[in-house]
């Protein structure tokens, strides 16, 4: 169990370095999230108790990079990790396709939620960077959770 | 015997005399005799020939190759380390220019303690415009810090740890910052829209603004000094029934392209 909640840390701050450094260094208003496809790995492969303190505590490691109010990327990756526990009984999530339509889907989500929390405009000049970083959320997903299910393999 | 030598001797004449007409006639382009040898030796060589040049074209295109084709990796490879060197160059020279330009800001700002930094990491959503640098309070950075470039203020520090800062950007939503138009001394609150501009607030519209004029800091709050260039106005909307125009404003820094900047210390007079 520690050997893989060790494991997944470790990506999860390389995840960090592809979303605040890599990414961003290519094309400044360019974001793609990695940590969906980790959420639907995560709810698929790992059990409640051991993926719920982990999307916990590795939303609070996210927050540190992030202009967001104290607790708002939590509670937003928190509600993620719900509303797929709660899709889990009604979607085949093991389906590629799926798990890039999630991507997609729960990218857009919490960009359009974050704009409303904070009272943006989403669209300003931002539009075509919204579209490419869902889209390559969505790719980055599937990759995701295969990842978390070689490591749940490997450390069975 | 005597027979055989009178033989020897008029095959020794008629070759000689032969000779003799071949030697004659080899300038002439028209001495068909020397054509017909000419002729006849072309077709003899090619003929001894053929085989060693066909031997010696199968080296030349097939066995050969083999090492034009070894050279021609190896001058690949030397072509594409010659491009990454040449990359590198490129990157070094940017770097250096930036580097100058820094310096020249730092020289031209004796006023100021200026305290260098790297960005680190930039925010991982792509509402808030905030980033993570790589000096903290150990190198002197502070809360309220103000963060200044060559071509203007980035934005200020929100949070500080030994090694790192997280910094506001000016273009974030939550940036407010004092500020008044260079040219006119008209004063205004320059907020971030969280996209590419700013947006000038609280100045009337009845106030002197044009297309082009310079917004700086007003030194108010004390946090910021005053003078620093924050942007130039790029639009004016009036509303007859509002009391305030809508001003928006382009950064003077490119947001996107930021990589050395400096904090401003503490030392250093912000009124107005």
């Amino acid at each position: 169990m520690w050997r893989l909640q060790i494991s997944l840390f470790g990506i999860l701050f390389a995840i960090v370095l592809m979303e605040a450094t890599i990414i961003p260094s290519i094309w400044a208003p360019l974001r793609v999230d990695f940590f969906i496809g980790m959420i639907i790995g995560q709810i698929i492969y790992i059990p409640f108790s051991q993926g719920f303190p982990f999307v916990i505590l590795s939303s609070l490691i996210l927050q540190a990079f992030s202009g967001a109010r104290l607790g708002l990327i939590p509670l937003l990756y928190i509600l993620t990790f719900l509303a797929i526990e709660f899709l889990k009984n009604l979607v085949y999530l093991e389906n590629t396709f799926t798990q890039l339509v999630m991507g997609i889907g729960f990218y857009l989500a919490l960009m359009v939620v974050t704009a409303i929390f904070t009272d943006i405009s989403l669209f300003e000049g931002k539009a075509a960077s919204l579209i490419i970083g869902a889209l390559l959320s969505g790719c980055v997903s599937p990759a995701m959770v295969y990842t978390v299910r070689r490591l749940q393999i490997a450390y069975e | 015997m005597g027979r055989s030598n009178t033989r020897v001797i008029l095959l020794i004449i008629a070759a000689a005399l032969i000779l003799v007409l071949i030697s004659l006639g080899q300038y002439s382009s028209s001495s068909a005799g020397i054509s017909c040898v000419r002729e006849g030796y072309l077709v003899f060589n090619k003929i001894i020939t053929s085989p060693f040049t066909f031997i010696a074209d199968l080296w030349k295109d097939y066995i050969y190759l083999v090492d034009t084709k070894r050279d021609n990796e190896e001058l690949k490879k030397s072509n594409d380390a010659l491009r990454v060197q040449s990359m590198n160059l490129e990157e070094l020279r940017s770097e250096n220019e930036r580097l100058r330009l820094m310096l020249d800001f730092k020289a031209a700002h004796t006023e100021f303690s200026l305290y260098p930094a790297s960005l680190l990491a930039q925010d991982i959503t792509l509402v808030f415009k905030t980033a993570v640098i790589d000096k903290g309070s150990r190198s002197g950075f502070f809360v309220n810090m103000p963060i200044v470039n060559p071509d203007g203020v980035v934005g200020r520090v929100v949070a500080v740890s030994s090694h790192t800062s997280q910094i506001l950007m000016i273009t974030d939503p939550n940036s407010a910052i004092p500020a008044l138009i260079a040219s006119t001394r008209v004063k205004g609150i320059v907020k971030g829209t969280g996209g590419e501009s700013l947006r000038l607030e609280y100045v009337r519209r009845t106030d002197d603004v044009k297309i082009g004029d310079f917004v700086v800091t007003s030194g108010l709050l004390g946090i910021f000094p005053k003078g620093l260039r924050i942007g130039y106005v790029k639009d004016i909307q009036v509303d007859e029934r509002k009391i305030f125009a809508d001003i928006l404003l382009a950064p003077c820094v490119d947001m996107e392209k930021i990589e050395g900047i400096f904090g401003i210390g503490q030392d250093v007079a912000t009124t107005d």
